[in-house]
């Protein structure tokens, strides 16, 4: 056995160890992408991208808009005849996808994840405001209108503030997040 | 030291030498285990070979051993073959022991030097513990000529038939009133399609008439004592109201019954029947029982219907009937009690009990035969619409950590017929949808192959849900059937008339307690554990009590009549024997140390303690204690010894796993 990882074993290693069986059980039922009420925006169904991840296609993975897709509703770990955490290998294959810097172009979701988790670091604090461009201009001209009202509805509400604030401790938390993701050193 | 010990380390070919070596183990028993009286240590390369075993018994001829180590694999293996080979040479059996040296040590272990200290260690153990061994005589006792076989299904009745053909006597037990099992339920039978009740009837009819059987249906084991060859079955046979000496079977009783009831056993929920019934026209024996929970008479106390119209003379309707208790000496016993059909409404996504037109396997079976509910039909619940379009669903609660995680290996062939059946009497569309296709039988791939030539469909994906929640017009009035069809990688929403759900096989909901009554184990997945899953799968760890069809395992009809079948030739080969040795390794209580406190009674999987009232004891059944060491351990006063497990060896087998024997100097 070569001591390199495999892409099936790296996966699993991204997650919770605790949670399900591992992805290599899977026996490619498909119930998980019968189950799924996202597998119609997906390029590959989540049962594909098993079989994909347990025959080392990384490259066509780590492509793939499949895991971006996932709702979390959790509707396919809870019926996985084989115990596998599926939605959570979905979030495993998102961090995989952060870590290695490769995703397909145009999504949303990596462009989000990267400036949420930048804020969370910088401020302590999620501000909706700098969020949102992120997302909102995808869905046109209305859907930016629709969420332009939202947002003014909640700020004269007090509910949105208008500058963002920072927490107590950053430094503290900073250095705290630095233990768990790769977020560079401290300038 | 007065012993002589011969040690003999097997190579078994590079299975151990390969990572122990063996000549210097053998070299080091002889030279630093010569002061406890080993005098000879060989090595071979086969051990069990006719050469080896030869080496054995010119050893103990010529240097007069006293004891045996053969140092090789598991005594699972091969510890009678060296036991026979001492016993052959003069020794006594039980003066040999093994030391396992490949299970537990070369097949777990990749370091070669600390495997082969450790092999030192565990024959130095292994020396130590057969020095106090003591020459043991087997028990010898009689079997009894009849044999009690457990349920009436086709595995049974196989049973039955070929020990009671071969001329000794059978007590057949049934809990129904009928014998005939699931297989009576069915219609058609794989791959070849003949009608499961041409098949099945003439040999219901032959147990029914076998002057060597007792048929005792309506009736269930409660009690069983003794041990092989002698044991005695506490039988209740039901009350059944009905007088069989006088009633003909003629039918008029259950005609006049007023009472109408849901059929949940034998119609699976499909059909009715009366109070008083026979569960099908070819019902053997051909008598009537009362259900008493449903009997007008007997929650009103009024009616009696079925007396007054009774044409027999004497009347054959006997009101204060009670129920009987029976007492059958056997020799063996063949349990063959089947399986329960895995409960559908466990799986809430596919519908089963909320939507009317998702049947299950067995509910589809009763509606194929031409004597079911529907006269053979196939209809949708509302009992008259064909349906145009079918699904039938694979691996329901099989194959699936959620429920059951083995294979139930009937549902595929079984689910191949249904898609047949369907397209053969409706002309509908049959969608299969499958993970496996999985058809490992004599003519089972040429069945699939006809199905698929005749256009069943057949979808490679396990259905996810079935639902009636139309998201478009054309799934208006249907069940929708969401599935991924994994070969084209796309998730399908199949709006259909009709799903049957091929539901798999489950231990009988009671075969944990059935179990204890005869004195044998469940495995992980609830089925009765064989002797050897490969070798001995008839044969239970119990002596004299057997295993035939599903209860072993799921299994369909031909590999259900081959245990049915191996069991009786096992149980045959038992009675010719008249007598049978017993392995003498037993538990005994010291009368004087007992203390009568029963906690060992309890806890004997074997149903071998008995409680003496008179002497304030606890008495242990040789013949039926397996020594498995249970009670020995959990006896609070150590009054308890097992034979060949006596504290005493395992004391001095430990002190010689730490090389606490060994002299200063050979350290």
């Amino acid at each position: 056995m070569s001591n390199e990882l495999s892409f099936s074993n790296e996966i699993a290693n991204v997650m919770y160890a605790t949670h399900g069986n591992p992805i290599k059980d899977c026996l490619q039922c498909g119930t998980c992408s019968g189950t799924c009420p996202a597998v119609e925006f997906m390029d590959h169904t989540p049962r594909a991208i098993i079989g994909l991840i347990n025959a080392g296609y990384r490259d066509e993975v780590l492509a793939s808009n499949t895991f971006w897709s996932c709702a979390s509703c959790y509707h396919c770990t809870v019926r996985c005849p084989a115990g596998i955490d599926i939605a959570d290998m979905m979030y495993a294959l998102k961090r995989y996808s952060m870590w290695k810097g490769q995703h397909q172009e145009g999504l949303i979701g990596p462009v989000f994840a990267q400036s949420f988790v930048k804020m969370i670091v910088d401020s302590g604090r999620s501000f909706e405001p700098l969020l949102a461009p992120t997302y909102i201009f995808k869905h046109g001209p209305r859907g930016l209108v629709q969420e332009a009202q939202t947002a003014t509805g909640l700020m004269l509400k007090g509910r949105l503030p208008l500058l963002p604030k920072k927490i107590k401790g950053l430094k503290k938390f900073q250095n705290m997040v630095r233990r768990i993701i790769p977020i560079g050193e401290p300038s | 030291m007065s012993e002589k010990i011969g040690v003999y380390v097997c190579h078994c070919g590079t299975n151990i030498a390969g990572t122990v070596d063996v000549k210097g183990v053998a070299e080091w028993a002889a030279e630093h285990l010569k002061h406890r009286g080993v005098v000879i240590g060989r090595d071979y390369k086969f051990m069990c070979s006719s050469l080896g075993q030869e080496l054995v018994e010119n050893d103990i001829k010529e240097l007069g051993l006293t004891r045996v180590i053969v140092a090789a694999c598991s005594p699972h293996l091969h510890e009678k073959t060296f036991r026979t080979a001492c016993e052959r040479a003069g020794l006594n059996p039980y003066l040999c022991e093994m030391v396992s040296i490949r299970e537990q040590v070369s097949w777990v272990h990749t370091d070669k030097v600390a495997a082969t200290e450790k092999s030192k260690a565990a024959i130095s153990g292994g020396v130590e513990r057969v020095i106090h061994n003591e020459p043991l005589e087997p028990i010898q006792v009689p079997i009894h000529a009849d044999t009690l076989v457990v349920g009436g299904g086709i595995a049974g009745i196989q049973a039955a038939l070929e020990i009671a053909d071969a001329g000794y006597h059978v007590c057949l037990v049934e809990r129904e009133p009928s014998i005939g099992g699931h297989m009576a339920q069915f219609d058609k039978t794989f791959p070849t399609l003949d009608c499961a009740a041409c098949i099945l009837t003439p040999k219901m009819v032959e147990v029914g008439a076998h002057p060597n059987i007792t048929l005792l249906t309506w009736s269930e084991v409660e009690k069983v004592d003794g041990f092989v060859g002698n044991f005695k079955a506490t039988i209740r046979k039901k009350a059944s109201y009905v007088n069989t000496d006088s009633c003909t079977g003629c039918g008029i009783c259950w005609e006049k019954c007023p009472k109408k009831v849901v059929d949940d056993v034998f119609e699976a929920g499909m059909g009715i029947r009366k109070a008083i019934y026979r569960p099908f026209a070819q019902a053997v024996p051909k008598y009537p029982v009362m259900d008493v929970e449903n009997c007008t008479y007997f929650k009103n106390s009024k009616c009696k219907a079925c007396q007054l119209f009774c044409p027999t003379e004497p009347n054959s309707i006997n009101f204060e009937q009670k129920d009987e208790i029976l007492e059958v000496q056997a020799g063996n016993i063949i349990l063959a009690t089947g399986y329960d059909l895995f409960d559908a409404t466990r799986i809430p996504q596919y519908g089963y009990g909320k939507l009317p037109n998702v049947f299950t396997s067995l509910e589809f079976e009763r509606m194929c035969n031409a004597a079911g509910p529907t006269e053979g039909k196939i209809v949708l619940r509302d009992m008259k619409t064909a349906p145009k379009s079918v699904v039938v669903v694979h691996c329901v609660g099989s194959r699936d950590e959620n429920y059951n995680k083995y294979c139930s290996s009937i549902c595929c062939m079984q689910s191949l017929k249904f898609a047949h059946l369907v397209m053969e009497r409706t002309g509908a569309e049959v969608y299969n949808c499958y993970i496996d296709i999985r058809t490992p039988s004599k003519d089972y791939e040429e069945f699939y192959k006809r199905v698929l030539e005749e256009g069943g469909h057949f979808i490679r994906g396990k259905v996810a849900e079935i639902t009636d929640a139309a998201r478009i017009p054309e799934e208006e009035g249907k069940l929708i059937v969401q599935v991924e069809d994994t070969l084209i990688g796309k998730q399908r929403r199949i709006p259909v008339d009709m799903v049957i759900l091929s539901a798999g096989l489950e231990p009988r909901h009671d075969a944990k307690e059935v179990g204890k009554l005869f004195g044998i184990a469940c495995g992980a997945s609830g089925w009765y554990t064989e002797r050897h899953p490969k070798l001995d799968p008839v044969a239970t760890m119990t002596d004299g009590v057997y295993i035939a069809g599903c209860v072993q395992g799921p299994k369909d009809i031909p590999a259900s009549v081959v245990q049915g079948a191996a069991a009786a030739a096992r149980v045959l080969g038992k009675i010719q024997q008249g007598v049978i040795s017993l392995e003498p390794i037993r538990a005994s209580i010291n009368k004087d140390q007992c203390s009568g406190c029963r906690i060992c009674n309890g806890l004997c999987p074997f149903n071998a303690i008995a409680y003496i009232e008179d002497d304030n004891v606890s008495d242990i059944n040789p013949a039926l204690c397996q020594g498995c060491g249970t009670c020995v351990a959990a006896c609070p006063a150590g009054a308890i010894s097992g034979t060949g497990f006596s504290n005493e060896q395992i004391i001095a087998q430990i002190d010689g796993l730490l090389l606490r024997n060994l002299e200063p100097a050979g350290v």
